[in-house]
């Protein structure tokens, strides 16, 4: 941001609300690991814990819906003020919906023998990996205000797609040699299918921080990989 | 594409040794509110009193440059000033009613106009001003009681009644609601969205909230220089310059 507000309140307040949605972004980012933990070790132990840290994501969000309806009613922000603070409210709506889908993952995780082959794992290891890099590079792009690495996790997820087509591919392979895998297949596939999604939140908050910082919104269609028919 | 109606090209003005203008280029478009903003003296006030040379009446001041309305020049000493501010309506920041009748604050603009010859015409121009103005329903039973009587709004909305009256293209507002409450500013601004359909409208405002609601175009000022002018959309989200930015998210040092 340039110069300081002549009212202190207020720069202390668009602080703070950008201070929160990163401190969510950040509890995001380590549930999102936590998640991709317990899928890939399918250790149940953790999956409580993953829930609960869940409902500090959705705590947050409703904190941060406040500190927002009170700038908007105190300060009237204009320009930079007004994006920063709408792009938070996006965020935020981003983030939460993230977490819930990180939630969904590990939920995934009771169900799962034990015993899963590694090569299964293997390429849905490689896109989490990808996810969560994506969401480190975006909070990333937010809290230095970086143009340019917003719009180059925007133009990545077309990486997220392919892993996801490929992740999808080695699941339905294992599912077509034995039927009994039917079961377990499943939740993995929705595990892929969930982190596709979250890739797409976390384009949609590129999207935002690239409109926060130039006022204009990306201009063309974000490149797509591969994708699975529903 | 909106016509410009009022075009000022490379304008100056002086007060005494005190230049207050510097080089202002600014369109103003027909029917269409334009709103300047800015810093108390950076040259707002100064800009729209060219526009009917309210700064004639001021001896130390000294206009230079050009401003043109539908391609005739204000400045042009041959010009009839009378006429022009025939042309050229004003609402102040204070509602300044004349001492006198609701009625005759109306009535007194055509009369010396020469635009109401018998008491029916003159009867009609009342009603159709105040009616314009949002003011009719509320003093039609008390036409000759004292202007001056009137809450704060109603006799803000009087004031753009008499503006109003003698049939004006323009109308130039400065600050027009500072003195008022919120619910009489809403009825102002109510007022100049309607009355943007008729007439072309300069308003000056210090409220950043005002100016977009009512404006399609805004411009700022500062120093006496036009910084940036736009939409009133785009200045507001996303002005181009870093002054204007500052100056409307109160950032000003």
């Amino acid at each position: 941001m340039s110069n300081e507000h002549t009212v202190k309140s207020y720069e202390e307040e668009l602080q703070f609300l950008v201070d929160s949605v990163i401190k969510m972004g950040s509890l995001t980012e380590s549930q999102m690991v936590d998640s991709m933990d317990a899928v890939i070790k399918v250790d149940k132990d953790s999956i409580d814990k993953i829930i609960k840290s869940d409902e500090e994501i959705n705590k947050f969000r409703s904190k941060i819906d406040s500190q927002i309806m009170t700038l908007l009613v105190k300060r009237a922000p204009m320009a930079i003020d007004l994006r920063e603070t709408i792009s938070s409210l996006k965020i935020s709506q981003d983030l939460e919906r993230i977490g819930d889908l990180s939630k969904s993952n590990a939920k995934k995780v009771k169900p799962l023998p034990l015993d899963l082959p590694e090569e299964l794992l293997a390429n849905l290891k490689r896109l989490g990996e990808l996810v969560i890099k994506q969401l480190n590079d975006v909070l990333d792009s937010y809290v230095n205000k970086n143009y340019d690495k917003a719009k180059e996790v925007w133009e990545k997820d077309e990486q997220v797609d392919d892993l996801t087509y490929i992740a999808m591919e080695s699941v339905i392979d294992f599912l077509s040699k034995d039927k009994k895998n039917l079961d377990f297949s499943t939740h993995l596939i929705f595990a892929t299918k969930n982190l596709e999604r979250a890739g797409d939140h976390i384009t949609n908050i590129a999207e935002t921080i690239c409109y926060l910082i130039k006022g204009e919104y990306l201009k063309g269609s974000r490149p797509k990989g591969k994708v699975i028919q529903e | 594409m909106s016509n410009i109606k009022i075009k000022s090209k490379n304008l100056n003005v002086y007060y005494g040794q005190k230049q207050a203008l510097f080089d202002v280029n600014l369109d103003i478009n027909e029917k269409e509110v334009t709103a300047l903003i800015g810093p108390s003296g950076c040259g707002k006030s100064t800009f729209i009193r060219c526009i009917n040379r309210m700064n004639d009446v001021i001896d130390i001041c000294k206009v230079e440059g050009n401003i043109e309305i539908d391609g005739i020049e204000v400045n042009d000493k041959e010009l009839d000033v009378v006429s022009l501010r025939e042309r050229v309506g004003m609402v102040f920041q204070k509602p300044n009613p004349f001492p006198k009748s609701i009625y005759d604050n109306i009535s007194y603009g055509p009369k010396i106009h020469g635009k109401g010859e018998t008491k029916s015409e003159l009867d009609e121009i009342v009603e159709k001003s105040l009616r314009k103005a949002a003011l009719w329903e509320e003093v039609k039973d008390r036409l000759d009681e004292p202007g001056t009587g009137l809450s704060g709004g109603q006799q803000q909305r009087l004031c753009i009644a008499r503006a109003i009256s003698v049939n004006p293209e323009v109308i130039l507002m400065d600050e027009p609601c500072s003195a008022l409450d919120p619910i009489a500013t809403a009825k102002i601004e109510e007022l100049i969205d309607e009355l943007k359909k008729t007439y072309t409208i300069v308003i000056v405002t210090h409220s950043m909230a005002q100016a977009v609601r009512v404006s399609q175009k805004t411009g700022f000022f500062h120093l006496g220089k036009v910084i940036e002018v736009g939409k009133t959309e785009k200045i507001f989200k996303n002005p181009d310059n870093k002054m204007t930015q500052d100056y409307i998210t109160g950032r000003f040092g």
